[in-house]
Protein backbone atom coordinates (compact mmCIF):
# COMPACT_ATOMS: atom_id res chain seq x y z
CA UNK A 1 0.00 0.00 0.00
CA UNK A 2 2.96 2.23 0.73
CA UNK A 3 4.26 1.71 -2.39
CA UNK A 4 0.96 2.60 -4.17
CA UNK A 5 0.71 5.67 -2.25
CA UNK A 6 4.21 6.47 -3.28
CA UNK A 7 3.54 5.98 -7.11
CA UNK A 8 0.55 7.72 -7.12
CA UNK A 9 2.50 10.98 -5.28
CA UNK A 10 5.04 10.74 -8.04
CA UNK A 11 2.53 10.47 -10.80
CA UNK A 12 0.58 13.57 -9.42
CA UNK A 13 4.25 15.88 -8.90
CA UNK A 14 4.97 14.47 -12.36
CA UNK A 15 1.70 15.86 -13.75
CA UNK A 16 1.90 18.74 -11.97
CA UNK A 17 5.19 19.65 -13.17
CA UNK A 18 3.85 19.60 -16.60
CA UNK A 19 1.06 22.06 -15.67
CA UNK A 20 2.85 24.03 -13.59
CA UNK A 21 6.01 24.71 -16.33
CA UNK A 22 6.18 28.36 -16.97
CA UNK A 23 5.96 28.54 -20.99
CA UNK A 24 9.07 29.05 -23.16
CA UNK A 25 10.40 32.61 -22.33
CA UNK A 26 10.51 35.71 -24.37
CA UNK A 27 12.89 36.69 -26.08
CA UNK A 28 12.06 40.38 -27.69
CA UNK A 29 15.41 41.12 -28.32
CA UNK A 30 17.26 38.56 -29.56
CA UNK A 31 20.41 40.64 -30.41
CA UNK A 32 20.65 42.00 -27.10
CA UNK A 33 20.40 37.92 -25.52
CA UNK A 34 23.10 37.46 -27.96
CA UNK A 35 25.27 40.04 -26.97
CA UNK A 36 24.74 39.31 -23.36
CA UNK A 37 25.59 35.74 -24.07
CA UNK A 38 28.69 36.44 -25.65
CA UNK A 39 30.17 38.96 -23.27
CA UNK A 40 29.39 36.55 -20.45
CA UNK A 41 31.20 33.59 -21.47
CA UNK A 42 33.74 36.11 -22.44
CA UNK A 43 34.06 37.87 -19.01
CA UNK A 44 33.95 34.79 -17.25
CA UNK A 45 36.66 33.36 -18.47
CA UNK A 46 38.87 36.74 -18.15
CA UNK A 47 37.42 37.19 -15.20
CA UNK A 48 37.57 34.33 -12.86
CA UNK A 49 40.32 32.23 -13.69
CA UNK A 50 42.13 31.80 -10.49
CA UNK A 51 45.74 31.98 -11.71
CA UNK A 52 45.44 35.49 -12.54
CA UNK A 53 47.06 37.87 -10.64
CA UNK A 54 44.46 40.35 -9.04
CA UNK A 55 46.60 43.23 -10.86
CA UNK A 56 46.10 41.79 -13.74
CA UNK A 57 42.32 41.02 -13.24
CA UNK A 58 41.35 44.59 -12.08
CA UNK A 59 43.07 45.54 -15.30
CA UNK A 60 40.86 42.92 -17.79
CA UNK A 61 37.64 43.91 -15.04
CA UNK A 62 38.06 47.99 -16.27
CA UNK A 63 38.54 47.23 -20.04
CA UNK A 64 35.17 45.65 -19.44
CA UNK A 65 33.59 48.04 -17.89
CA UNK A 66 34.96 50.92 -20.13
CA UNK A 67 34.09 48.94 -23.70
CA UNK A 68 30.43 47.48 -22.66
CA UNK A 69 29.57 49.95 -19.53
CA UNK A 70 27.89 53.16 -19.80
CA UNK A 71 30.02 54.01 -16.87
CA UNK A 72 28.84 58.18 -17.94
CA UNK A 73 25.27 56.98 -16.91
CA UNK A 74 25.85 54.88 -14.35
CA UNK A 75 28.29 57.96 -12.86
CA UNK A 76 24.99 60.31 -12.95
CA UNK A 77 22.47 57.90 -11.62
CA UNK A 78 24.05 56.56 -8.51
CA UNK A 79 24.68 60.88 -8.12
CA UNK A 80 20.99 61.19 -8.02
CA UNK A 81 19.65 64.51 -7.14
CA UNK A 82 23.19 65.38 -6.36
CA UNK A 83 24.80 65.32 -10.02
CA UNK A 84 22.63 68.81 -10.38
CA UNK A 85 24.04 71.23 -7.93
CA UNK A 86 27.90 69.02 -8.20
CA UNK A 87 30.38 71.76 -10.01
CA UNK A 88 31.88 70.30 -13.41
CA UNK A 89 35.23 69.48 -11.61
CA UNK A 90 33.59 67.57 -9.19
CA UNK A 91 31.26 65.31 -11.82
CA UNK A 92 34.83 64.83 -13.60
CA UNK A 93 36.64 63.86 -10.44
CA UNK A 94 33.78 61.76 -9.20
CA UNK A 95 33.46 59.65 -12.70
CA UNK A 96 36.95 58.84 -12.17
CA UNK A 97 36.76 57.52 -8.48
CA UNK A 98 33.59 55.74 -9.08
CA UNK A 99 35.30 53.87 -11.51
CA UNK A 100 37.75 53.32 -9.43
CA UNK A 101 35.89 51.90 -6.59
CA UNK A 102 33.68 50.01 -8.68
CA UNK A 103 36.84 48.26 -10.03
CA UNK A 104 38.32 47.95 -6.68
CA UNK A 105 35.53 47.07 -4.39
CA UNK A 106 34.29 44.13 -7.27
CA UNK A 107 37.29 42.44 -9.17
CA UNK A 108 38.25 40.56 -6.05
CA UNK A 109 35.20 38.90 -5.78
CA UNK A 110 35.25 37.31 -9.10
CA UNK A 111 38.31 35.01 -8.21
CA UNK A 112 35.74 33.54 -5.85
CA UNK A 113 33.31 32.16 -9.25
CA UNK A 114 35.05 30.48 -11.37
CA UNK A 115 33.63 27.51 -13.68
CA UNK A 116 29.88 28.97 -13.68
CA UNK A 117 27.79 28.62 -16.32
CA UNK A 118 26.15 31.57 -17.70
CA UNK A 119 22.64 30.71 -19.58
CA UNK A 120 20.48 33.97 -21.11
CA UNK A 121 16.96 32.88 -20.64
CA UNK A 122 15.15 35.70 -22.26
CA UNK A 123 14.61 39.31 -22.65
CA UNK A 124 11.90 41.93 -22.82
CA UNK A 125 11.84 45.93 -23.91
CA UNK A 126 10.91 48.42 -20.65
CA UNK A 127 8.82 51.34 -20.84
CA UNK A 128 12.25 53.40 -20.09
CA UNK A 129 13.49 52.63 -23.68
CA UNK A 130 16.21 50.26 -21.91
CA UNK A 131 16.34 46.05 -23.07
CA UNK A 132 16.49 43.67 -19.96
CA UNK A 133 18.43 40.53 -20.67
CA UNK A 134 17.61 37.99 -18.23
CA UNK A 135 20.41 35.15 -17.40
CA UNK A 136 20.99 32.84 -14.65
CA UNK A 137 24.36 32.39 -13.30
CA UNK A 138 24.92 28.51 -12.05
CA UNK A 139 26.98 28.31 -9.11
CA UNK A 140 28.43 25.30 -8.22
CA UNK A 141 27.88 25.22 -4.11
CA UNK A 142 24.25 27.14 -3.92
CA UNK A 143 21.29 27.50 -6.28
CA UNK A 144 21.27 29.44 -9.53
CA UNK A 145 21.88 33.24 -9.09
CA UNK A 146 18.83 34.89 -11.28
CA UNK A 147 20.60 38.41 -12.94
CA UNK A 148 19.06 40.87 -14.95
CA UNK A 149 21.30 43.08 -17.43
CA UNK A 150 19.73 46.28 -17.86
CA UNK A 151 21.03 47.66 -21.79
CA UNK A 152 21.13 50.82 -23.48
CA UNK A 153 21.22 50.40 -27.75
CA UNK A 154 24.24 52.27 -29.05
CA UNK A 155 25.33 52.65 -32.47
CA UNK A 156 26.80 49.76 -32.90
CA UNK A 157 26.14 47.36 -30.19
CA UNK A 158 24.65 47.72 -26.16
CA UNK A 159 25.78 49.05 -23.05
CA UNK A 160 25.15 47.81 -19.79
CA UNK A 161 23.30 50.33 -17.57
CA UNK A 162 22.55 48.27 -14.51
CA UNK A 163 22.92 44.73 -13.20
CA UNK A 164 20.56 43.20 -10.79
CA UNK A 165 21.30 40.86 -9.14
CA UNK A 166 18.50 38.49 -7.77
CA UNK A 167 16.03 41.58 -7.38
CA UNK A 168 19.26 44.16 -5.75
CA UNK A 169 19.68 46.84 -8.61
CA UNK A 170 23.87 47.29 -8.21
CA UNK A 171 23.11 51.16 -9.26
CA UNK A 172 20.14 51.53 -6.60
CA UNK A 173 22.04 50.21 -3.97
CA UNK A 174 25.10 52.64 -4.55
CA UNK A 175 22.96 55.75 -5.13
CA UNK A 176 21.48 54.74 -1.94
CA UNK A 177 24.73 54.29 0.04
CA UNK A 178 26.24 57.49 -1.65
CA UNK A 179 23.10 59.31 -0.67
CA UNK A 180 23.52 58.43 2.73
CA UNK A 181 27.28 59.36 2.77
CA UNK A 182 26.79 62.73 1.29
CA UNK A 183 24.08 63.71 4.28
CA UNK A 184 26.75 62.42 7.02
CA UNK A 185 29.34 64.44 5.31
CA UNK A 186 27.76 67.44 4.11
CA UNK A 187 27.69 67.22 0.56
CA UNK A 188 29.16 65.55 -2.41
CA UNK A 189 32.79 66.96 -1.77
CA UNK A 190 32.25 64.87 1.51
CA UNK A 191 31.53 61.81 -0.95
CA UNK A 192 34.87 62.40 -3.19
CA UNK A 193 36.54 62.39 0.46
CA UNK A 194 35.39 59.24 1.63
CA UNK A 195 36.21 57.48 -1.62
CA UNK A 196 39.14 58.79 -2.53
CA UNK A 197 40.26 57.59 0.96
CA UNK A 198 38.52 54.08 0.30
CA UNK A 199 40.16 53.74 -3.20
CA UNK A 200 43.68 54.62 -1.39
CA UNK A 201 43.04 52.08 0.99
CA UNK A 202 41.92 49.24 -1.61
CA UNK A 203 44.95 49.61 -3.62
CA UNK A 204 47.47 49.75 -0.13
CA UNK A 205 45.56 46.16 0.83
CA UNK A 206 45.49 44.51 -2.54
CA UNK A 207 49.43 45.96 -2.91
CA UNK A 208 50.13 44.42 0.56
CA UNK A 209 48.61 40.99 -0.78
CA UNK A 210 51.23 40.68 -3.61
CA UNK B 1 19.99 33.01 29.82
CA UNK B 2 22.14 30.14 31.19
CA UNK B 3 23.08 32.90 33.84
CA UNK B 4 19.41 32.61 35.56
CA UNK B 5 19.87 30.74 38.47
CA UNK B 6 15.28 30.35 37.39
CA UNK B 7 15.86 28.58 33.86
CA UNK B 8 18.92 26.31 34.89
CA UNK B 9 17.04 24.68 37.71
CA UNK B 10 14.12 24.61 35.46
CA UNK B 11 15.97 22.43 33.38
CA UNK B 12 16.98 19.74 36.08
CA UNK B 13 13.11 19.65 36.97
CA UNK B 14 9.96 18.51 36.42
CA UNK B 15 7.87 19.84 34.02
CA UNK B 16 5.36 21.61 36.00
CA UNK B 17 7.97 24.21 37.27
CA UNK B 18 8.19 25.35 33.60
CA UNK B 19 5.26 27.43 34.68
CA UNK B 20 7.15 29.26 37.15
CA UNK B 21 9.63 30.27 34.22
CA UNK B 22 7.78 31.55 31.87
CA UNK B 23 6.58 34.19 34.21
CA UNK B 24 9.84 35.11 34.46
CA UNK B 25 10.75 34.72 30.94
CA UNK B 26 7.33 37.07 29.83
CA UNK B 27 8.48 40.04 32.92
CA UNK B 28 11.98 39.84 31.50
CA UNK B 29 10.78 40.56 27.91
CA UNK B 30 8.14 43.15 28.82
CA UNK B 31 11.31 44.99 31.24
CA UNK B 32 13.23 45.04 27.97
CA UNK B 33 10.79 46.21 25.65
CA UNK B 34 10.09 48.75 27.78
CA UNK B 35 13.79 49.87 27.93
CA UNK B 36 13.27 49.41 23.91
CA UNK B 37 10.69 51.75 24.01
CA UNK B 38 12.16 54.42 26.30
CA UNK B 39 16.04 54.31 23.90
CA UNK B 40 13.48 55.13 21.09
CA UNK B 41 11.99 58.04 22.81
CA UNK B 42 15.32 59.32 24.40
CA UNK B 43 16.61 60.58 21.33
CA UNK B 44 16.71 57.58 19.22
CA UNK B 45 14.86 59.83 16.23
CA UNK B 46 16.56 61.53 13.99
CA UNK B 47 15.33 65.32 12.91
CA UNK B 48 14.39 66.05 9.84
CA UNK B 49 16.06 68.63 7.74
CA UNK B 50 14.10 71.55 7.99
CA UNK B 51 15.93 74.32 5.93
CA UNK B 52 17.24 72.20 3.19
CA UNK B 53 14.67 70.44 0.53
CA UNK B 54 17.74 67.96 -1.09
CA UNK B 55 18.15 66.71 2.23
CA UNK B 56 14.71 66.44 3.15
CA UNK B 57 14.13 64.90 0.13
CA UNK B 58 17.25 62.24 0.70
CA UNK B 59 15.22 61.82 4.18
CA UNK B 60 12.42 60.94 3.39
CA UNK B 61 13.55 58.13 0.79
CA UNK B 62 15.81 56.29 3.27
CA UNK B 63 12.56 56.19 5.21
CA UNK B 64 14.30 55.73 8.41
CA UNK B 65 13.63 58.61 11.01
CA UNK B 66 15.16 55.96 13.67
CA UNK B 67 18.27 55.81 12.22
CA UNK B 68 20.50 56.69 15.25
CA UNK B 69 19.01 54.00 17.28
CA UNK B 70 18.97 51.17 13.99
CA UNK B 71 22.73 52.09 13.83
CA UNK B 72 22.92 51.85 17.43
CA UNK B 73 21.65 47.98 17.00
CA UNK B 74 23.53 47.62 13.85
CA UNK B 75 26.93 48.05 15.10
CA UNK B 76 25.84 45.70 18.36
CA UNK B 77 24.77 43.28 15.93
CA UNK B 78 27.71 42.79 13.76
CA UNK B 79 29.77 42.91 17.28
CA UNK B 80 27.89 39.73 17.98
CA UNK B 81 28.08 38.25 15.02
CA UNK B 82 31.79 38.86 15.29
CA UNK B 83 32.11 37.38 18.61
CA UNK B 84 29.94 34.24 18.39
CA UNK B 85 27.56 33.81 15.07
CA UNK B 86 30.32 34.16 12.72
CA UNK B 87 32.97 31.60 14.14
CA UNK B 88 29.68 28.86 14.86
CA UNK B 89 28.97 29.57 11.14
CA UNK B 90 32.11 29.04 10.19
CA UNK B 91 32.91 25.72 12.24
CA UNK B 92 29.42 24.57 10.76
CA UNK B 93 30.87 25.22 7.10
CA UNK B 94 34.77 23.18 7.58
CA UNK B 95 32.80 20.52 9.69
CA UNK B 96 30.10 19.28 7.47
CA UNK B 97 30.29 18.57 3.80
CA UNK B 98 28.25 20.36 0.92
CA UNK B 99 25.71 17.53 0.81
CA UNK B 100 25.09 17.45 4.35
CA UNK B 101 24.58 21.01 4.60
CA UNK B 102 22.35 20.63 1.42
CA UNK B 103 20.28 17.87 3.55
CA UNK B 104 20.02 20.37 6.71
CA UNK B 105 18.86 22.92 4.28
CA UNK B 106 16.16 20.54 2.35
CA UNK B 107 14.58 18.97 5.51
CA UNK B 108 14.43 22.79 7.61
CA UNK B 109 12.54 23.80 4.27
CA UNK B 110 10.24 20.80 3.82
CA UNK B 111 9.08 21.64 7.47
CA UNK B 112 8.89 25.11 7.00
CA UNK B 113 6.02 23.88 4.19
CA UNK B 114 2.79 24.78 6.36
CA UNK B 115 4.16 28.46 7.05
CA UNK B 116 4.66 28.66 3.16
CA UNK B 117 1.05 26.94 1.94
CA UNK B 118 -0.63 29.24 3.71
CA UNK B 119 0.88 32.62 2.88
CA UNK B 120 0.56 31.11 -1.13
CA UNK B 121 -3.36 30.93 -0.66
CA UNK B 122 -3.36 33.85 1.33
CA UNK B 123 -2.08 35.46 -1.98
CA UNK B 124 -3.80 33.66 -3.96
CA UNK B 125 -0.92 31.89 -5.44
CA UNK B 126 -3.35 28.20 -6.17
CA UNK B 127 -0.76 27.33 -8.09
CA UNK B 128 2.48 28.14 -6.34
CA UNK B 129 0.06 26.70 -3.11
CA UNK B 130 0.15 23.63 -5.59
CA UNK B 131 3.72 23.80 -5.86
CA UNK B 132 4.13 23.54 -2.19
CA UNK B 133 2.00 20.81 -1.62
CA UNK B 134 3.52 18.65 -4.08
CA UNK B 135 7.02 19.62 -3.09
CA UNK B 136 6.36 18.10 0.45
CA UNK B 137 4.45 14.80 -0.63
CA UNK B 138 7.05 14.46 -3.09
CA UNK B 139 10.00 15.27 -0.59
CA UNK B 140 8.55 13.42 2.57
CA UNK B 141 8.57 10.15 1.08
CA UNK B 142 11.07 9.86 -1.97
CA UNK B 143 13.05 12.35 -0.49
CA UNK B 144 12.82 10.76 2.88
CA UNK B 145 11.57 13.00 5.38
CA UNK B 146 12.69 16.06 3.33
CA UNK B 147 16.43 14.99 3.34
CA UNK B 148 16.86 15.33 -0.33
CA UNK B 149 14.84 17.81 -2.56
CA UNK B 150 13.59 15.44 -5.12
CA UNK B 151 10.93 17.59 -6.13
CA UNK B 152 13.74 20.44 -7.53
CA UNK B 153 14.84 17.53 -10.00
CA UNK B 154 11.31 17.65 -11.27
CA UNK B 155 10.82 20.83 -11.99
CA UNK B 156 8.64 22.03 -8.27
CA UNK B 157 11.50 24.54 -7.56
CA UNK B 158 11.38 25.38 -3.75
CA UNK B 159 9.52 29.69 -3.28
CA UNK B 160 9.46 31.14 -0.16
CA UNK B 161 6.51 33.25 1.34
CA UNK B 162 5.72 34.81 4.75
CA UNK B 163 3.04 36.47 6.25
CA UNK B 164 5.04 40.11 5.47
CA UNK B 165 4.85 39.68 2.12
CA UNK B 166 1.52 38.72 2.30
CA UNK B 167 0.44 41.50 4.03
CA UNK B 168 2.44 43.71 1.10
CA UNK B 169 0.25 41.85 -1.24
CA UNK B 170 -2.77 43.20 0.27
CA UNK B 171 -1.25 46.84 0.43
CA UNK B 172 -0.50 47.23 3.49
CA UNK B 173 2.82 49.29 3.54
CA UNK B 174 6.75 48.43 4.88
CA UNK B 175 6.36 51.65 7.38
CA UNK B 176 10.27 52.95 8.57
CA UNK B 177 13.03 50.35 8.87
CA UNK B 178 14.36 48.61 12.20
CA UNK B 179 17.32 47.03 12.81
CA UNK B 180 16.02 45.09 15.59
CA UNK B 181 18.67 43.71 18.00
CA UNK B 182 20.13 40.22 16.97
CA UNK B 183 17.04 39.82 14.34
CA UNK B 184 18.42 41.98 11.83
CA UNK B 185 16.72 44.36 9.46
CA UNK B 186 13.11 44.65 9.34
CA UNK B 187 10.17 46.90 8.98
CA UNK B 188 7.08 46.78 11.03
CA UNK B 189 5.62 45.25 8.17
CA UNK B 190 7.81 42.33 8.44
CA UNK B 191 8.00 42.07 11.80
CA UNK B 192 4.89 41.18 12.65
CA UNK B 193 4.20 39.02 10.03
CA UNK B 194 7.15 37.06 11.12
CA UNK B 195 4.98 36.62 14.59
CA UNK B 196 2.29 35.34 12.41
CA UNK B 197 4.11 33.16 10.60
CA UNK B 198 4.88 31.66 13.66
CA UNK B 199 1.47 30.32 14.34
CA UNK B 200 1.59 28.23 10.99
CA UNK B 201 4.38 26.79 11.84
CA UNK B 202 4.35 23.71 13.36
CA UNK B 203 7.38 23.41 15.23
CA UNK B 204 6.40 26.18 17.48
CA UNK B 205 3.41 23.46 18.61
CA UNK B 206 5.92 20.49 19.05
CA UNK B 207 7.77 23.15 20.82
CA UNK B 208 4.87 23.63 23.16
CA UNK B 209 3.10 20.29 23.14
CA UNK B 210 5.58 17.26 22.71
CA UNK B 211 9.42 17.73 23.24
CA UNK B 212 10.32 21.16 24.06
CA UNK B 213 12.93 23.20 21.69
CA UNK B 214 12.07 21.47 18.39
CA UNK B 215 11.51 24.75 17.07
CA UNK B 216 14.24 26.68 18.89
CA UNK B 217 17.39 23.64 17.65
CA UNK B 218 15.42 24.39 14.03
CA UNK B 219 16.03 27.72 13.97
CA UNK B 220 19.58 27.48 15.23
CA UNK B 221 20.65 25.47 12.98
CA UNK B 222 18.45 27.43 10.03
CA UNK B 223 20.25 30.09 11.22
CA UNK B 224 23.92 28.96 11.29
CA UNK B 225 23.49 27.19 8.03
CA UNK B 226 22.21 30.19 6.82
CA UNK B 227 24.99 31.97 8.00
CA UNK B 228 27.44 29.51 7.09
CA UNK B 229 26.21 30.00 3.16
CA UNK B 230 26.73 34.07 3.25
CA UNK B 231 30.62 34.18 5.14
CA UNK B 232 32.49 35.52 2.31
CA UNK B 233 29.83 37.62 0.50
CA UNK B 234 28.70 39.57 3.73
CA UNK B 235 32.76 40.25 4.32
CA UNK B 236 33.21 41.53 0.43
CA UNK B 237 30.17 43.58 0.87
CA UNK B 238 31.77 45.48 4.15
CA UNK B 239 34.57 45.65 2.77
CA UNK B 240 33.42 47.23 -0.53
CA UNK B 241 31.26 49.81 0.84
CA UNK B 242 31.52 53.67 2.07
CA UNK B 243 28.37 53.06 4.54
CA UNK B 244 27.57 49.15 5.11
CA UNK B 245 24.58 50.00 7.02
CA UNK B 246 23.33 52.01 4.19
CA UNK B 247 24.21 49.84 1.65
CA UNK B 248 22.08 46.81 3.87
CA UNK B 249 19.12 49.17 4.92
CA UNK B 250 19.30 49.25 0.74
CA UNK B 251 19.93 45.42 -0.21
CA UNK B 252 17.29 44.00 2.10
CA UNK B 253 14.26 46.51 1.00
CA UNK B 254 15.30 45.63 -2.49
CA UNK B 255 15.60 42.28 -1.51
CA UNK B 256 11.97 42.05 0.05
CA UNK B 257 10.20 44.14 -2.90
CA UNK B 258 11.59 41.51 -5.26
CA UNK B 259 10.29 38.61 -2.66
CA UNK B 260 6.69 40.49 -2.82
CA UNK B 261 6.67 40.32 -6.75
CA UNK B 262 7.47 36.69 -6.94
CA UNK B 263 10.88 37.32 -9.07
CA UNK B 264 8.56 39.20 -11.38
CA UNK B 265 9.23 42.72 -12.46
CA UNK B 266 6.21 44.69 -10.96
CA UNK B 267 5.95 46.95 -13.66
CA UNK B 268 4.20 44.19 -15.93
CA UNK B 269 7.25 43.28 -17.99
CA UNK B 270 9.66 40.02 -17.57
CA UNK B 271 8.15 36.82 -17.04
CA UNK B 272 11.07 34.39 -18.03
CA UNK B 273 12.35 33.78 -14.58
CA UNK B 274 9.65 34.55 -12.93
CA UNK B 275 9.43 31.63 -10.25
CA UNK B 276 11.59 32.84 -7.64
CA UNK B 277 14.09 30.97 -6.38
CA UNK B 278 15.69 32.14 -3.56
CA UNK B 279 18.92 32.76 -2.78
CA UNK B 280 20.13 36.32 -1.88
CA UNK B 281 19.20 37.47 1.03
CA UNK B 282 20.99 40.46 1.87
CA UNK B 283 20.07 41.07 4.88
CA UNK B 284 22.88 39.64 7.25
CA UNK B 285 22.23 39.79 10.60
CA UNK B 286 18.61 38.39 10.10
CA UNK B 287 19.84 34.76 10.26
CA UNK B 288 22.33 34.71 12.39
CA UNK B 289 20.38 35.92 15.71
CA UNK B 290 18.89 32.37 15.21
CA UNK B 291 22.52 31.01 16.69
CA UNK B 292 21.46 31.85 20.21
CA UNK B 293 22.39 30.72 23.22
CA UNK B 294 21.27 27.24 23.33
CA UNK B 295 19.31 27.04 26.28
CA UNK B 296 17.65 23.78 27.27
CA UNK B 297 13.83 24.37 28.18
CA UNK B 298 13.20 28.12 27.03
CA UNK B 299 10.14 29.03 28.00
CA UNK B 300 7.83 30.00 25.42
CA UNK B 301 7.97 33.16 24.97
CA UNK B 302 11.59 33.74 24.40
CA UNK B 303 11.93 30.60 22.40
CA UNK B 304 9.42 32.06 19.82
CA UNK B 305 11.98 34.54 19.33
CA UNK B 306 14.48 32.73 17.19
CA UNK B 307 11.70 31.59 15.00
CA UNK B 308 11.45 35.49 13.55
CA UNK B 309 14.61 35.03 11.54
CA UNK B 310 14.08 31.83 9.52
CA UNK B 311 14.91 33.19 6.06
CA UNK B 312 17.45 31.96 4.02
CA UNK B 313 20.02 34.63 3.76
CA UNK B 314 21.91 35.59 0.66
CA UNK B 315 23.85 33.22 -1.68
CA UNK B 316 26.28 34.65 -3.58
CA UNK B 317 25.98 37.27 -5.32
CA UNK B 318 28.38 38.28 -7.87
CA UNK B 319 28.61 42.08 -7.50
CA UNK B 320 26.43 42.27 -4.26
CA UNK B 321 27.95 42.88 -0.43
CA UNK B 322 26.64 41.60 2.98
CA UNK B 323 27.52 41.32 6.30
Amino acid sequence: MTAMRVIRTLLFAIAFAFVAAPAGADDANPAASAFMQSLGSHAIKELTDPAVAQSERQARFRMLLDEHFDMGAIAKFTLGRYWRTATDEQRTEFRTLFEDFIVQSYSARFSEYHGQGFAVSGSNATDGGTIVVHTRIDMPSSEDVRVDWHLRKTDSSFAIVDIVVEGVSMAVTQRSEFASVIQSRGGVAGLLDALRAKNAQSADSSAAQQ
Amino acid sequence: MLHSPALRTAALQPRGVLVRTHRVAVQRAARLAALLVGLILLGGCATPPSNDPEALEAYKEANDPLEPMNRYFFELNYAADELLFKPLAGWYYVALPNFAQDGVRNVLRNVRSPVVLANDLFQGETDRAGVTVSRFLVNSTMGIGGLFDIASRMGLEYHDEDFGQTLAVHGVGEGPYLMLPLLGPSNPRDAAGRVVDMLFDPLTYIGIFAVDNIGLGAAVVDGVDTRARNLKTLDEIRKGSLDYYATIRSLYRQRRNDEINNGKTPEGGAPGLGDDQQSARPAGYAQVSAAEPLVPRRPKLAKALPLFIIKEPAGPLPALPQP
